[in-house]
């Protein structure tokens, strides 16, 4: 094992009934003589899923204008159900139907991902007041079992985590997807960690930022939009944590993460 | 009312506020919670600020 990669894969990528197949090639490269552990997202459609059960979904939005969804109990079943459950197993399966062995994860498996429950979130109300609200069943990771991954990567699986932790009372918690996928790099000490999305990196004034350093992200962070902003953080995260670099680029091109890896493609984030 | 800053001890003027309302402390910035307590008093406590990762 030569190289140590983590994707996350972003839900859009998961939509749609055709598989995506130059980046299930690139990842099956990938597999091949480096160690790949993938992330996945899909909150839209834990939102789907919910509204067909007919469990009306609040978002809530902070005072930086993050919008993000209130997750109650009864959301937090859901979206375990759609994450670990539906999300997780169609791409294991399609993965699996390429020739790759992977190997599907929720933070609960082997107490992979541990997170501690945010007492309070604040937000902006419908009024524009500021308020602080319970915070729900959302968490912030604390642990990743780092030996499990090590054993499954180095008997040739493909990890395939889903952003969903257990608490320290084993309640479900609904983790960020890229910071999971940030704290899963630093846990294996990865040499890159990628961030899929639908744009070809990060954007400012309409032109791709080939590299950030964490040094200048500050400034650059205040002309950027709250989208991409939590994946910068996110990479941050990472590179201060010990990742070589991470990357943020489109998943939607040809050789997605192999130009990525090669510097064609994407921002590339580093010390 | 008028409500004490438990960080600076300063005066806070407040018209309406609601439980959970975030207000700052115009002498030293801090921002503070309302809490009400049992007996419907009101009374500020710093506020706890939880990141903005708040899950997917």
């Amino acid at each position: 094992m030569n190289m140590r990669v983590v994707v996350k894969i972003g839900g859009d990528l998961l939509k749609g009934d055709a598989p995506n197949v130059p980046l299930i090639e690139d990842l099956k490269e990938l597999v091949e003589g480096r160690g790949l552990a993938i992330v996945h997202g899909g909150g839209d459609l834990v939102t789907e899923m919910a509204k067909r059960l007919g469990k009306e979904q609040r978002f809530i939005v902070s005072p930086e204008g993050f919008k993000s969804r209130y997750t109650d109990r009864e959301t937090a079943e859901i979206y375990a159900m759609v994450m670990a459950g539906e999300i997780n197993t169609k791409i294991v399966g399609l993965l699996q139907s390429f020739g790759i062995n992977a190997i599907g994860l929720s933070g609960f498996d082997g107490g992979l991902l541990r997170a501690e429950r945010k007492e309070r979130l604040v937000i902006v109300d419908e009024q524009g007041r500021k308020r602080a609200i319970e915070g729900g069943y959302t968490g912030k990771i604390t642990s990743v079992n780092t030996r499990l991954l090590e054993i499954l990567m180095g008997e040739g699986y493909t990890p395939v985590i889903s952003p969903l932790a257990m608490g320290m009372k084993f309640e479900p918690l609904n983790v960020d997807g890229d910071r999971t996928t940030s704290a899963v790099a630093k846990a294996i000490r990865a040499d890159a960690v990628i961030y899929l999305t639908d744009v070809e990196g990060v954007l400012l004034d309409g032109k791709i930022v080939p590299k950030i350093s964490i040094v200048e992200v500050d400034e650059l962070l205040k002309r950027i939009g709250a989208g991409m902003s939590t994946k910068i953080h996110a990479a941050v995260d990472a590179v201060r944590g010990g990742v070589g670099r991470a990357i943020i680029t489109s998943g939607f091109v040809e050789r997605p993460i192999l130009d990525a890896l090669e510097g064609r493609r994407g921002t590339v984030i580093s010390l | 009312m008028k409500l004490k800053c438990p960080e600076c001890d300063g005066d806070i003027e407040v018209k309406e506020v609601i439980e959970g309302e975030i207000l700052s402390c115009n002498d030293c910035g801090a921002e503070l919670e309302v809490n009400k307590k049992k007996d419907g008093s009101i009374e500020l406590k710093v506020a706890e600020s939880e990141g903005e990762d708040w899950g997917e």
